[in-house]
């Protein structure tokens, strides 16, 4: 009597695909290792910003592929054909609107995703290395907003390129080189715009495509760090894998992101001011709103003057940063609970109300100068 | 029924590590202000992303118009379980509103069964986790009815009162600086202690408002939990109900109703987009485009006979009416000369007479 082997179901080619692939790559291993990791006390709204950034800067990537296919970056073509976007492409108010809106949601996600770390002490060891490369995505997220701005060549887009060259030409020692690399002549032209072109495009994405992956790298070595209340046999019996709830709510924060996105497109969609020229004309020069804080400072009285003027434009952020930089470093306290650090937690809200307080003072400036 | 508790208990068992917490606590002592922020909080945060998708959708098909408030609208439509009611009042009675179209109404009317749903599913699971306590039957519409009436009677007064009080804090901070020894300030300077000063102002009454508004829900909400009986179970007991209460009975048939939900409200979203932008620029607006008559062969044809039988009509005219006078011409050059009046040349302008155009 011949043995036959037992007849199970036949596979789907899909399944066959997927072993072929496992077979080679070991696909199941890393799909497990990706979604079976522990989030100690459970699933939380509050871990969301991570996954939201990726996804807003998915969407800028999709977005600026598609513009990229209209704009010619030429000072004498650059307006026109981002007009031609505006009036004449199937969709492309939305696209640019989108675009422009992401940018401004990305600052505010990279805002709450820090504020998030910080106030759950989540910078402290062994996850230092993810707060230090995190730091520098933010600048990364701040430059991509800082070199997307004059692209449209637009007096806004022209004055608040050469109001933040001024700015980082305060610079001690590379100020003067970078600012007058950026600008490649007396005044913005020509030269400013590739070169804001390629740094946006190629640039900024590449160093940010890096850097995220290994804050992602970091972040899976060191794992989560979990909430910072509750006792270990608490925070054990919430204890869930990444998948799928913390999945689904991600999933349901890109949404809320995407909606709110759109739905400031449909509000105020871009619309240009006349084309760039050295001439500000009726327009009072001002930065993209994330700056506008700093920017009010440099019109109080106490920061005239040349020394003034370094302190509040550079000396004082710059302090901030590398203070921000080192935190991991001095803060070796392992106590992670934001309401027993009051000085971590007065210090966030002094700077979060500054920030909130100039913004608002630098528009209230602007109508009244209008 | 029975696959689906299994397909539950197997979900349930790849998706959580658990171990029960010594002892028991008990929250029967919560501040009203902490009871009214537990449910309320996570109720406005759970409903608003549908609340967001039917809001978008809206914006798109151009039925709602936020006009410089959308700040305000956001807001109004988070808290939506206890704006509902308010809004009106707020609308109409108050003079303020947050924006235009029929769209708004339809939203918030919209936003009552989400609502519902929202505080049914956080209610459920305050009472489990936080009070130990067993949840009643249609715990989310009457949670919705209690948040809506406390919302409908103290949102106008908060509204009145935020508002008389920053309009006196900014007329009091202006007055500082005219009248006042800093008159010199310069204006940034001004700008920014202004806002301080009445921002702060304003930003603790709002607070303190709230906590009221918070601490009114708490107390309605209070008898709701009070008359619930305590739950049998032990912590860990509880935590797996409330657990299993978020696990779908079938998980493969609510992906596939969500992925179809998202499906259906993308082509919504892209049908309804506007291809071009609804506010074009002064310098690209575009040329009042005429449209070409249509074209009609066969009339065109007939038409174009029509004149050049009429035109070869009248050259044929022309032509018996120059013979004519030639011939008269000739007649009186034989009579030899003595008639020497004038013979008229016709004129080519003269009109045709009308029975000659006639076709």
């Amino acid at each position: 009597m011949r043995d036959t082997p037992s007849a199970g179901p036949q596979p789907t080619v899909a399944e066959k695909v997927f072993a072929f692939v496992d077979e080679r790559v070991g696909l199941k291993q890393l799909t497990a290792k990706m979604l079976n990791e522990s989030v100690p006390g459970g699933s939380r709204w509050a871990y969301v910003f991570g996954s939201i950034l990726l996804f807003i800067f998915g969407m800028q990537t999709v977005t600026g592929v598609l513009l990229m296919f209209y704009y010619v970056p030429t000072a004498d073509h650059a307006y026109a054909s981002t007009q031609y976007i505006i009036h004449d492409v199937d969709y492309g108010w939305f696209l640019l609107s989108y675009h422009f809106w992401g940018s401004s949601a990305m600052v505010v996600c990279v805002f709450a995703h820090m504020s998030q770390v910080f106030l759950w002490g989540a910078y402290k060891k062994p996850r230092e290395l993810i707060w230090v490369v995190g730091l520098a995505l933010f600048a990364l997220v701040m430059g991509f907003g800082f070199t997307g701005y004059l692209l449209p060549w637009d007096q806004r887009a022209f004055w608040a390129t050469t109001v933040g060259v001024e700015i980082m030409d305060k610079i001690p020692v590379i100020g003067d080189f970078l600012a007058r690399f950026l600008k490649g002549g007396p005044i913005p032209g020509q030269m400013t715009l590739s070169r804001f072109f390629v740094i946006h495009v190629m640039v900024l994405p590449a160093a940010l495509i890096g850097l995220a992956g290994l804050h992602l790298f970091l972040f899976r070595c060191a794992g989560p760090a979990g909430p910072f209340r509750g006792t270990p046999v608490e925070l054990k019996a919430k204890t869930d894998y990444f998948f799928p709830r913390q999945i689904w709510k991600d999933v349901v924060g890109m949404a809320m992101v995407f909606a709110c996105i759109s739905a400031l497109a449909f509000w105020e969609p871009v619309v240009l001011l006349d084309e760039a020229t050295p001439d500000p004309g009726d327009y009072h020069p001002e930065p993209e709103w994330y700056f506008l804080f700093i920017f009010q400072h440099l019109r109080l009285r106490m920061f005239s003057g040349e020394f003034g003027q370094f302190l509040a434009s550079m000396l004082l952020p710059g302090l901030l940063g590398v203070m921000l930089l080192l935190l991991p470093f001095f803060d070796r306290n392992p106590e992670r609970n934001i309401f027993k650090r009051p000085l971590a937690l007065i210090g966030w809200v002094v700077l979060t109300v500054s920030i909130l307080l100039f913004t608002v003072s630098a528009i209230i400036n602007r109508d009244f100068l209008d | 029924m029975q696959k689906a508790e299994v397909i539950r208990t197997r979900y349930r068992s790849l998706c959580i590590v658990r171990q029960a917490p010594p002892g028991i606590w008990m929250n029967d002592h919560m501040s009203p202000t902490k009871l009214g922020f537990g449910i309320l909080w996570p109720a406005c945060w759970t409903g608003l992303p549908i609340k967001l998708a039917l809001a978008v959708l809206f914006l798109a098909f151009g039925i709602v118009d936020f006009e410089s408030r959308i700040a305000l609208a956001f807001l109004m439509l988070l808290a939506s379980p206890v704006t509902v009611f308010a809004l009106p009042t707020i609308t109409m009675g108050l003079g303020s509103h947050i924006g235009e179209g029929a769209g708004i109404g339809l939203l918030f009317m919209l936003a009552i069964p989400v609502d519902i749903w929202a505080l049914g599913l956080t209610g459920r699971t305050f009472f489990l986790e936080r009070c130990r306590r067993e949840p009643p039957a249609r715990l989310g519409l009457t949670l919705w009815w209690k948040c809506a009436l406390v919302g409908a009677i103290f949102l106008p007064i908060l509204w009145v009162a935020e508002r008389a009080t920053t309009h006196v804090s900014v007329s009091a901070a202006h007055s500082i600086f005219e009248d006042g020894f800093l008159e010199g300030t310069p204006i940034a300077e001004r700008i920014s202690i202004e806002l301080t000063l009445w921002g702060t102002v304003a930003t603790v009454v709002l607070s303190c408002l709230f906590v009221i508004g918070l601490s009114l829900v708490g107390r309605m909400l209070r008898g709701t939990i009070l008359s619930a009986p305590h739950a049998a179970e032990n912590y860990e007991g509880l935590i797996t109900r409330w657990d299993l209460m978020r696990v779908p009975a079938d998980p493969g048939l609510m992906l596939t109703a969500l992925s179809g939900v998202a499906v259906v409200l993308s082509l919504l979203f892209w049908f309804s987009l506007p291809v071009l932008t609804p506010h074009p620029h002064e310098c690209c607006k575009k040329a009042e485009v005429r449209v070409a008559p249509e074209f009609k062969p066969f009339d065109t044809l007939n038409k174009d006979e029509k004149m050049i039988s009429q035109l070869a009509a009248r050259v044929e005219f022309l032509i018996e009416q120059q013979a004519a006078a030639q011939l008269e011409k000739q007649k009186s050059k034989k009579k030899g000369g003595a008639d020497h009046e004038a013979v008229k040349e016709p004129d080519a302008t003269e009109p045709v007479p009308a029975a000659v155009m006639a076709p």
